[in-house]
């Protein structure tokens, strides 16, 4: 699986389990939806953290990065150790 | 089980000795609700201020734990629960916020003061109208060339009335959107920024509080910290280390009640006996034991975990109530079991009671902590419709 359809499948079944995971676009701005909010960015994070391995405490991140499927994958991507990508 | 090197424990010890001789008078002061400006100073003079900041911008370089090692140790020794409160607060406010998000500019210029304790720092989160839903704030900040225009109030500001530095956070974007708060670092002597007199409060009364009003304050973009849009992100990581620096003296004060009641009911006596002899006594300290250690340990594992990089987000709500639940409960507990002692305002036990209270309000109430929880349980997830 990629790495952006593994978390638009992540994306569905935590946050919008009436959206087939094929109809959400990459760029559907899951802030201004209300998709995503405060709390449950923070949940986000934790899962992004576990799986990909990110260390977020020493990262300079904003809500922006975490703004679409998208750019959640740009950040997983950046960030992410080299050996598990 | 964290093992203390000689020079942690000395350093504690030094904070110690100075935290000993502080609050002779705070009963006093309490009551008129006055704020401890040389124990201030000669906390500061410790170097106390400067423990978790880069050596670079004139702190010491010590780790979180060894932060609160050394906060745990004022909380025992001091007595002027505000007093410590005001320092934690200073201490996360603004210099937890420029450290981790602030930039190489600002770092330089307010990092320095921060430590030495020359300017005293403040944040402004909540609003009137707001309360606990800080993502719903009304403080707008618009920008406007090369600044920022902050219009709005808020309260409840700790250490407002003293402050020469306030971390201000306003709305740059939508309503409620988790990217629509933005962080700024604004003097108090910024034109426009107004602090209310101080407010009468329950507990805590030598840690000043007020509200804060801002009327067309211009804010440079450069004193904005973490980047625009960041708030959110600045706001959960300071209250991280709010909670868990405040708490560590919270729980210093804990183990100081909890041995300052095993001497009392091991010498206080009734019915031909000492009080601590009696089961419906011994059990209250037992339970006040408890909460202390686990108050302890809460504290210094989530801290352990952050300091490894770990996700904290469901310790840190855990440890919150942990800690001031349990503190609540050891202060009321203190109560009865002083009597007539602990009712009155002669010696402190009714004082430490009322200073508790505030703990399961500030810095997230326990209804947000146990919110927090529950939506990172996924208990909020919202369900297929059939």
């Amino acid at each position: 699986m990629t790495l952006q359809r593994e978390i638009t499948q992540h994306i569905v079944s935590e946050y919008l389990p009436d959206t087939p995971a094929e109809e959400l676009a990459a760029d559907y701005d899951l802030i201004a939806t209300g998709v995503v909010t405060s709390l449950q960015l923070l949940r986000l994070i934790g899962w992004l953290g576990d799986r990909y391995d990110i260390p977020f405490g020493d990262l300079d991140i904003a809500p922006d990065d975490f703004r679409s499927v998208a750019a959640i994958a740009e950040l997983v991507s950046r960030h992410r150790p080299v050996a598990a990508n | 089980m964290i093992h203390w090197t000689p020079e942690q424990q000395e350093l504690r010890a030094a904070i110690g000795a100075v935290a000993a001789e502080l609050g002779k008078d705070h009963l006093e002061r309490d009551a008129a609700g006055i704020f401890d400006e040389e124990g201030w100073r000669r906390l500061r003079d410790m170097g106390l201020f400067s423990l978790p900041f880069d050596p670079a911008h004139g702190g010491l370089g010590k780790d979180l734990l060894t932060t609160l090692y050394v906060l745990e140790e004022l909380g025992y020794r001091c007595p002027d629960a505000g007093l410590g409160f005001s320092v934690s607060t200073h201490m996360v406010s603004t210099g937890v916020a420029l450290q981790r998000f602030g930039s190489k500019a600002l770092k330089e210029h307010y990092l320095p003061q921060v430590c030495a304790g020359t300017v005293i720092g403040a944040h402004a989160i909540t609003e009137p109208a707001g309360g606990s839903d800080a993502m719903s704030m009304r403080t707008t900040a618009v920008a406007d060339g090369d600044a920022f225009v902050l219009n709005g109030s808020k309260s409840f500001v700790s250490n407002g009335p003293i402050a020469d530095v306030i971390v201000v956070y306003a709305r740059t974007g939508a309503p409620g959107e988790v990217g629509g708060i933005t962080t700024f670092l604004v003097r108090s002597d910024t034109p426009g920024l107004s602090v209310g007199r101080p407010v009468a409060k329950m507990g805590l009364r030598t840690s000043p509080l007020a509200e804060l009003f801002l009327d067309d304050v211009r804010i440079p973009r450069d004193h904005v910290v973490g980047g625009v849009g960041a708030g959110f992100l600045v706001l959960d990581h300071v209250m991280k280390w709010e909670i868990l620096c405040g708490f560590a003296i919270t729980a210093g004060e804990m183990r100081r009640r909890l041995e300052s009641c095993v001497e009392y009911v091991r010498t206080r006596t009734a019915f031909g006996a000492t009080i601590g002899a009696n089961q419906s006594i011994a059990n209250r300290i037992v339970e006040m034991r408890i909460d202390t250690e686990n108050a302890h340990k809460w504290l210094f594992d989530t801290a352990e975990k952050l300091q490894a990089k770990a996700d904290v987000a469901a310790d840190i709500a855990m440890t919150k109530l942990v800690v001031s639940e349990g503190n609540v409960r050891s202060a009321l507990s203190a109560v009865q079991i002083f009597g007539g002692y602990g009712y009155t305002a002669e010696y402190g036990v009714e004082k430490q009671l009322r200073d508790a209270v505030g703990g399961t309000i500030y810095s997230g109430t326990s209804e947000i902590q146990r919110q927090r929880l529950a939506s990172l349980m996924g208990l909020d997830r919202p369900v297929k419709r059939a």
